[in-house]
């Protein structure tokens, strides 16, 4: 009777060391393709390109004097998003994007014209925007984002982030901001500083509408985390997504000694120059 | 059937709402060009339809009687194309009335506002 109590303990324990051993070093299991939400189609983002709409003060676009957001700006970063504004008025904030260069990075990869793609894979998913083109990737395999000792600013920064059922929420790490001074919100001037980070959580509202809600800190420019909602409307089945090659001819260089944006003639040189009637 | 139709009608008016919005630059922020509109009347020299922005290049004739090229940016042309415009929207020398925000400086240059073609066919928002 001890004897088969004794086979009976020593058969367990043989299986839950069997099953430690298979388990170890796995990532968690991904979720299965078909059991994630369908986002598929061409998507364009609804509104204009002001940043922050629910904090938009002054009428008109990103462009009009008068147009600001408010994100929560100590006064130190206030100074700075005001100086942006003064330059924007005298149309000598040029768009970093404008010189067909660098990437818009995130958050600003929400906030763009043109179209976009969601791509949903049970390890990853892409956010493919027409405009720029720009890619951004964001892990769902069970990796965390990037120690903070690993990480340099970029960008699109790193990201990671998992499935609440139909719901992806994903943190953002390891931007560079506006340190280089090549990375804006949008054409009001609005920036972040290289400490910012933002938790997104994405989900699809109703059959035409996605929605993501980005929860954003900045330790050096926020006084506490400001939210920014952005909706994108799905467009017609069948609709494409064209080449953007941003360089192929850009007419509207910026003119690094003075910020302006040029007006290019055929021949390659500034129309500016050229003599009133 | 008729809800269908209804339906259908009520889709392709959102998304045309939704193509209409699409700022015409989004390159770029457009403060080098004037509220009001000028029309020019000229020979199409060629429309280049590539990104980031589209361009149509029209010889016009100045008031001193010289052949004058004025450049008029349009839309991104991925935008446009779904619109329905192609590069043959605006063949090389067709002649055309077209109306554009000026720049502010006064070069030979606007941003394109609505074209007329001498048959009657119009492109952009012409009334």
């Amino acid at each position: 009777m001890i004897a088969n109590k004794t086979q009976k303990c020593l058969a367990l324990g043989a299986g839950l060391l069997f099953v430690a051993v298979l388990s170890y070093g796995q990532k968690p299991a991904l979720p299965e393709f078909n059991k994630l939400p369908d986002w598929s189609g061409v998507w364009q983002m609804m509104g204009g390109t002001v940043f922050d709409r629910a904090t938009q003060t002054g009428q008109g676009g990103s462009t009009t004097h008068g147009v600001r957001i408010h994100p929560p700006y100590n006064a130190e970063w206030e100074a700075i998003y005001q100086k942006n504004l003064a330059l924007r008025d005298h149309d000598r904030l040029p768009d970093v994007i404008t010189n067909c260069g660098v990437p818009v990075g995130f958050p600003r990869i929400m906030n763009l014209p043109d179209v976009y793609e969601f791509v949903i894979r049970p390890e990853e998913f892409w956010i493919l925007t027409e405009n720029g083109p720009n890619v951004m990737r964001i892990y769902t395999d069970g990796r965390a984002v990037l120690a903070p000792e690993e990480r340099w600013g970029t960008y699109t920064g790193d990201s990671a982030g998992h499935w609440e059922g139909d719901t992806l929420v994903f943190q953002t790490v390891a931007l560079k901001g506006s340190r280089d001074g090549d990375s804006i919100l949008d054409r009001t001037g609005a920036v972040l500083s290289d400490a910012a980070q933002a938790t997104t959580r994405m989900r699809r509202i109703n059959d035409t509408t996605i929605e993501a809600q980005m929860v954003i800190e900045d330790a050096k420019a926020f006084t506490k985390p400001w939210t920014v909602t952005k909706q994108f409307r799905r467009l017609p089945t069948g609709t494409r997504v064209y080449d953007y090659g941003c360089a192929e001819n850009n007419r509207n260089p910026v003119d690094a000694a003075t910020g302006r944006t040029l007006t290019l003639g055929p021949d390659g040189k500034p129309l500016e120059d050229k003599e009133k009637d | 059937m008729k809800s269908v139709y209804k339906v259908v009608l009520a889709v392709l008016a959102v998304a045309g709402f939704f193509f209409a919005v699409q700022p015409a630059v989004a390159h770029h922020s457009g403060a080098e060009f004037m509220d009001q509109v000028k029309e020019i009347t000229g020979t199409i020299k060629e429309f280049q339809f590539k990104n980031p922005h589209t361009w149509i290049q029209v010889v016009v004739e100045n008031p001193r009687g010289e052949k004058e090229e004025w450049s008029v940016e349009w839309g991104a042309p991925n935008s446009l194309a779904r619109q329905g415009y192609r590069p043959s929207t605006f063949p090389a020398g067709a002649k055309v009335v077209m109306r554009i925000h000026p720049m502010r400086s006064g070069a030979p240059a606007g941003g394109f506002v609505a074209a007329k073609f001498p048959d009657g066919k119009t492109v952009g928002k012409w009334e």
